[in-house]
């Protein structure tokens, strides 16, 4: 090969390189934004054919359920249809009761924008969006209906024609150019999910643990199984394979919350038993687990696909069979002095891996099928339902959000009435939108004023739009190049995670208030007037989102803390039986409104992880305990261990470090009991064993001095201390 | 047939019960293809359900005009 062929064939490696990378990361984006503008100008152009009002309704709406999944379109497009027709039937009935009396109007409706605003808070996902929707129509629809009440069932009319009009071109075009499958991204992230799970597997060893590492890979955890669980509600909706086994994703997720949480309650096992432990244990319980990584290795690496994942499975089965013979070989090589506690420290970690192991089984299991074609072609033989992610919140936040929601409303109100303003209409319809779209985000005040640089920018096309290309537009070819460089901005930005906020921003102002509706009729005073009504109503929600900061504040952290407390002291006292992956679900989806699925921040945030685990972990040992009770027939087993329970629950109802003391006390008790030779020989060996480790393990977590519980009853007697001393 | 027709006194254009109809028609049809796997010779799934949708919504609206 001489120097020119070598020359051309490393340039064309490089070019193929550089496509390869183009198809991968920039062409999706670059469709994606041709199929909004597709999907607004379709809509347009369907709106100005059939006359109706206003074409920007159902570009706007468009713009909103716009996303590059398909799936996920038909449902935010399913939401938002139920959104607006319950805000359009709540506008007739608020206009046929207070159309001449405007403060009972608004009052009514700050009432009602209250309730959208707590809905919102309450559900995750598209259904919060259906809140925000039900609340964003009442003023579209609503308000100009006070102006002309006469009008209101025509304008109700029309703005849900325009709405679904703009939905059938979302979907349509979603549906028809490029598709991007629900399907293939969630198979890629499970797929994801379970060589990170297998990697952080790996990464543990005697030398690292206790590093907080795996604290933020506990928040990834927690915010992938809600991601999940919304792919899997999307998938429902779009028509392919995925839809097949939608039941078995759920079970995926479940089984994944569940292994995880042993995962993490066995490093933390393994952390303490390695600062207080003897040596020798520790040493034993290693040895154990490097059994367990030598299995999932693969030629030095994790497993990476689907038929991996069944040969995993094949091996792990073996594994399991043969577990107890390994563990009772490493149970004779340990030394003879030791004493009791230590003995039992060691069965204690014995049973935590063997109960991983299992769950960590049956999840490859789950995962291996998702593979193959025959465990699909089979439907979903699963007989048992997978436990449902219920709702979960915090009652007092919501209601204070849903104040907050109303309060902004009055606000605005207040000043179109005194002002007599006469771009009050827009304020309050801006002032509704940004309080009620971004209660549930994870941190309303950043998000507040990233949707302020996109009201600038919003604006400044506004009105390079209405005034300079407008004007000159004639018919629709040119009508569509004068929006277009504005819908091509915004999109591109709503697909940068960084700037998504800022796109939609600018698509709202844009839309919003863009000069044309059946004709051109663009007025700069009308738009200077408008854009400062917008600036006016998003500069007082993000004033009342400050004021009211229900996700960032350390008050609000104190509160979820104290509800997951709460969890356990359920588990002590309500009726069994008890599902522990109900816990699971309640305990994630508390710490995860907190943290919307973001990186650990501060230290606040790991102290919040660190909440989540302990309260996983003492749940789960309390409900196996409570379990493994109600198949003892000795009373006084019964009495001395519902004893403990109730001091636990004390414990964790008002954490101080009497009441750890008592409560590590009463467990010494209840052991001690055990330990007794009536109460032995009255007990079958087995549950006899079970119930000293559990009681065991308890005892352990609550002694230990770094556990997050420690650490806040030493902070809470250091204040009050503090307060005696002064 | 007539172009509008009265729905609890409400005059609706019989062209959106048509619409609804071939909606209706569409899903039902989409049921059964993929029940019986229809769907595995069809090239293009979403472009053949829209072109399907649009034969009957063409054919109910030419028989009401």
């Amino acid at each position: 090969m001489n120097l020119g062929q070598f020359r051309v064939s490393r340039t064309l490696s490089i070019l193929k390189l550089a496509q390869r990378d183009w198809l991968r990361e920039d062409a999706p984006t670059m469709i994606y934004i041709i199929k909004v503008l597709i999907a607004c100008l379709i809509a347009m152009w369907v709106s100005l054919r059939f006359e109706l009002d206003q074409p920007r309704t159902a570009m706007m709406t468009v713009a909103i359920v716009m996303q590059s999944r398909t799936g996920m379109v038909f449902a935010k497009s399913y939401y938002r249809l139920v959104g607006s027709i319950i805000g359009i039937i709540v506008s007739f009935v608020l206009v046929a009761m207070f159309a001449q009396e405007r403060v009972l109007f608004l009052a009514s409706m700050a009432i009602w924008i209250g309730l959208c605003t707590a809905g919102s808070m309450m559900f995750r996902n598209h259904q919060s969006y259906a809140f925000v929707l039900a609340g964003y129509t009442i003023c579209i629809v609503g308000l100009p209906a006070t102006i002309y009440p006469e009008l209101t069932f025509s304008i109700g009319v029309t703005r849900i024609s325009e709405i679904i009009i703009g939905l059938i071109s979302a979907s349509l075009i979603s549906d028809l150019i490029f598709p991007q499958r629900i399907g293939e991204v969630m198979t890629a992230k499970i797929r994801r999910r379970f060589s990170d799970f297998l990697d952080m597997l790996h990464v543990m060893s005697i030398d690292n643990i206790g590093n907080t590492s795996s604290q933020s890979a506990a928040l990834r955890i927690v915010s992938d199984v809600f991601e999940l669980e919304t792919f899997r509600a999307s998938s429902g909706l779009e028509n392919d394979a995925s839809r097949t086994y939608r039941l078995r994703l759920s079970m995926l997720n479940a089984e994944f919350m569940a292994v995880s949480t042993s995962f993490h309650t066995l490093e933390q096992l393994l952390r303490r038993q390695n600062v207080t432990g003897h040596p020798e244990i520790v040493k034993a319980l290693f040895n154990l687990y490097q059994l367990l990584k030598n299995v999932i290795d693969f030629d030095n690496r994790s497993v990476r696909d689907e038929i991996e994942a069944r040969q995993l499975a094949d091996e792990l089965k073996y594994f399991r069979a043969s577990l107890q013979e390994k563990i009772d070989l490493i149970r004779k090589d340990l030394p003879n002095n030791l004493v009791g506690n230590e003995q039992l420290d060691f069965e204690v970690g014995v049973e935590l891996f063997k109960r991983f192991v299992d769950e960590f089984y049956v999840y490859t299991s789950t995962y291996a099928s998702l593979g193959s074609k025959a465990a699909i072609a089979s439907k979903d033989s699963i007989a048992e339902h997978p436990p449902q992610l219920g709702i979960h919140f915090d009652s007092l936040a919501v209601t204070l959000a849903g104040i907050r929601g109303a309060l902004s409303l009055i606000a605005m109100a207040c000043i179109w009435i005194f002002a007599d303003w006469r771009s009050g209409v827009e304020a309050i319809t801006i002032g509704i939108i940004t309080s009620t779209l971004f209660a549930s985000s994870p941190n309303p005040r950043k998000t507040v004023n990233q949707f302020i640089i996109g009201a600038l920018l919003g604006s400044l096309l506004l009105y390079i739009c209405n005034f300079q290309m407008l004007p000159q537009a004639h018919g629709f070819l040119m009508l569509s190049l004068a929006v277009t460089p504005a819908i091509v901005i915004a999109a591109w930005l709503t697909t940068r995670p960084a700037y998504a906020t800022i796109g939609s921003g600018v698509f709202i102002i844009f839309l919003m208030h863009i000069g044309f509706n059946s004709a051109y009729n663009a007025n700069p005073i009308t738009f200077m007037n408008d854009v400062i009504a917008d600036f006016l109503a998003i500069a007082t929600s993000g004033i009342l989102y400050a004021l009211i900061d229900l996700t960032t504040s350390q008050w609000s952290r104190v509160r979820i803390s104290k509800k997951l407390r709460e969890l356990v002291v359920l588990a002590c006292i309500q009726d069994l039986p008890q599902h522990p992956s109900i816990l699971e679900t309640r305990a994630r989806d508390l710490v995860q409104r907190l943290n919307g699925g973001h990186r650990v921040a501060s230290s606040q945030d790991k102290e919040m992880v660190d909440w989540l685990l302990s309260t996983l972990e003492i749940g789960r040992a309390v409900i196996e305990l409570r379990d493994q009770v109600t198949e003892v027939g000795d009373n006084e087993t019964k009495i001395r261990i519902a004893e403990c329970l109730d001091q636990i629950a004390k414990l964790y109802t008002s954490p101080s470090i009497q009441n750890q003391m008592a409560a590590i006390e009463s467990i010494n008790l209840a052991a001690t009991a055990l330990d007794n030779v009536m109460v032995f020989s009255r007990l079958p060996q087995f549950i006899h064993h079970r119930l000293l480790t559990m009681l065991h393990f308890i005892r352990c977590a609550l002694l230990d001095k770094d556990s997050v519980l420690s650490l806040h009853n030493q902070s809470k007697e250091l204040k009050k201390e503090s307060a005696n001393a002064s | 047939m007539p172009r509008e027709i009265a729905i609890l006194d409400a005059l609706v254009p019989t062209l959106l019960l048509a619409f609804m109809v071939s909606v209706i028609l569409s899903w039902a049809m989409d049921w059964l293809f993929s029940s019986i796997e229809l769907y595995q010779y069809v090239w293009y799934r979403s472009l053949f359900r829209f072109a399907t949708f649009i034969c009957m919504f063409s054919l109910l609206g030419l028989l009401i005009y």
